[in-house]
């Protein structure tokens, strides 16, 4: 008897699943297209509402919060008169009218780095693109489309490396756990399919919270907090369980964790309907937590310059457990960061930033975006909004 | 809703199709719920195998969601819809491997105690295969992680060195010395003597 066959053997037959456990998998499916697009919804500040309200919470943040060394500090004080300006704003804005459809337009990608013989470059890849828009009311109806995005170098001096390399129209590069070669084409918008579709019936809810909550959340920056970045919640979305003890090296990972979930937090709240009384108390609220400063501008990969606010910074190790190279293994730093619209205060980006390279980024410069969420576009419109034909232009 | 009887004719037919006739699986973009059906069973019975009834459901449903997230990203080049979800399933058990390796040295210490203290004639060779068995499960139990995977994707689902390699995005040299290694380290557990085994090992 070999060693294959007797471990064949010791492992005896189990049961099949239940018709109960089967349902329950399956209804995790018909979950996605919602849950994706919560992370999409959850994208922009709406244009019209949102303009003056949130302008003056950006540059308040940007002074407010200076343990982070951020690159625009304020003298003490303004954040209260920016605080005065914004509730001042706020109440302007909060009487202009909203509309009938709200929109998100996300794009969002993963950095891979190739390392061709004429220079070493990054390229962002595994990019899509989701367009979604909800009625105001239920029975309004609602759409998703979604579209793969090409392959690209990531900035200006990726592509002229690219270029060197004698500007390739395929991307071989490891991803976790194997080779992938993605494509430098991008794939039709498309509303068929399982992730995506049009609902002609629905409608009225973002994130499982309807419109009309979502227009009542408080104004309060500390009730705010209470509602979206206590204790609890970050417990519940980390999925610990009330007092049950965790070792302390899990402790210390679920504390690294916590303001990198709030940041994600808010960035998906802040892309939906919210009035821009409640949007402005959320940054607000946001600035002041613990692990959360205020860093000064930075870009998106759009190409598109805002005020950033950023969490603390944590290591990650990549091995080569499951056989990745060399050049993808090793230890790097990284934090997540929230870039505001000076202009509107609408969310441009949330990214996760390289601070210190090591590992797969050893020859990236800290900054370097490792991966994206970007909201191309978020409001309200009057009629039922369409995607754009046109590819979002980066960085 | 297809009615309560037609999943199953369904998953049966996909599962006729690629396995009979060698026509192609269901494409995971256009027909992710033919996939499921297909699927569904066979994912479940692996995650059973190696963590439990219990943790299997979970298990099973998460591979699937996983697989639903990332469909757009199978490349039907590289491996058979099978094994991509074999790949990803082993992935999700691997964040349960404590619970297992727990389970496993349990296996091993309650196996030959029981055997030792009960040793009378008309038990012997229940024993014996129990003490085996224990054995056995320490040994997979101390296992790395790498060399495990293999092993179980060799030995539970039935994957060649081809598909394991596919599914866990490995070399098919690294399947082979990992594959080796887990053989020769079990071989030594259980006394390694049998000159069957030796001569398995010509073949391995």
């Amino acid at each position: 008897m070999d060693e294959v066959r007797m471990v064949r053997d010791f492992y005896p037959e189990p049961g099949p699943p239940t018709a109960r456990e089967i349902a329950r998998a399956k209804a995790l499916l018909s979950e996605p297209p919602r849950r994706t697009l919560l992370r999409l919804r959850w994208g922009l500040g709406g244009g019209l509402v949102a303009v003056g309200a949130a302008t003056a919470v950006a540059i308040a943040l940007a002074g407010g919060n200076t343990t982070g060394g951020g690159t625009t500090p304020a003298p003490p004080g303004r954040v209260n008169l920016d605080a005065r300006a914004v509730l001042a704003a706020a109440e302007k804005a909060e009487q202009q009218p909203t509309g009938n459809y709200w929109h998100i337009d996300v794009v969002q990608g993963q950095s891979y780095i190739m390392r061709p013989s004429t220079g070493t470059y990054a390229i962002t890849a595994a990019a899509d693109e989701t367009f979604n828009w909800s009625g105001a009311k239920p029975g309004m109806g609602e759409a998703y489309y979604g579209r793969d995005l090409p392959a690209h170098p990531l900035t200006k001096q990726d592509a002229a490396l690219w270029r060197k390399a004698g500007s390739p129209s395929s991307f071989r590069v490891w991803s976790n756990d194997h080779y992938y070669t993605y494509p430098a084409k991008a794939t039709k918008w498309s509303a068929s399919g399982p992730n995506v579709g049009i609902d002609p019936h629905g409608g009225g809810d973002y994130m499982g919270k309807s419109v009309k909550d979502l227009q009542n959340l408080p104004t309060d920056p500390a009730k705010l907090a209470a509602m979206f970045l206590s204790e609890t919640e970050m417990d519940k979305a980390l999925g610990r369980r009330p007092g049950r003890k965790l070792s302390p090296e899990m402790e210390q990972r679920l504390r690294q964790a916590a303001p990198k979930l709030k940041i994600q937090k808010v960035a998906g709240i802040l892309s939906g309907p919210v009035q821009p009384k409640a949007r402005a108390g959320l940054m607000r609220a946001l600035a002041a937590q613990p692990g959360i400063h205020a860093i000064g501008h930075d870009t998106d990969p759009l190409g598109r310059r805002g005020i950033a606010l950023a969490s603390d910074d944590s290591g990650a190790t990549a091995t080569g457990e499951y056989g990745a190279p060399k050049a993808e293994q090793g230890t790097y730093r990284w934090r997540v960061v929230i870039v505001f619209d000076e202009h509107t205060g609408a969310v441009l980006s949330r990214q996760d930033e390289l601070t210190q390279p090591g590992g797969p980024y050893s020859e990236m410069k800290p900054g370097f975006v490792i991966e994206y969420q970007a909201y191309r576009s978020t409001g309200w419109t009057d009629a039922k909004p369409t995607p754009s034909a046109e590819l979002p232009s980066f960085g | 809703m297809p009615l309560a009887g037609d999943t199953d004719v369904t998953a049966i037919r996909a599962m006729e199709r690629h396995h009979m006739t060698g026509d192609p699986p269901p494409d995971p973009v256009e027909r992710f719920d033919e996939v499921f059906d297909a699927y569904f069973a066979e994912i479940h019975r692996y995650a059973a195998k190696r963590l439990g009834p219990d943790a299997a459901a979970d298990v099973a449903a998460q591979t699937f969601l996983e697989a639903f997230r990332q469909r757009r990203r199978y490349d039907p080049i590289r491996a058979s819809v099978r094994t991509w979800l074999y790949g990803i399933a082993t992935r999700v058990a691997g964040k349960h491997q404590r619970a297992e390796t727990r389970a496993l040295r349990a296996h091993a210490r309650v196996g030959p105690g029981r055997g030792a203290d009960e040793h009378t004639d008309r038990v012997d060779s229940r024993v014996s295969a129990q003490g085996l068995r224990g054995e056995l499960a320490g040994a997979i139990a101390a296992l790395p992680r790498g060399q495990r995977d293999v092993l179980l994707l060799v030995a539970l689902a039935d994957l060649s060195h081809e598909e394991v390699a596919a599914a866990l995005g490995i070399s098919y040299g690294t399947v082979g010395s990992r594959l080796n290694r887990a053989r020769t380290k079990l071989r030594k557990a259980l006394g390694g003597t049998n000159p069957m085994l030796t001569l398995e090992e010509q073949h391995g």
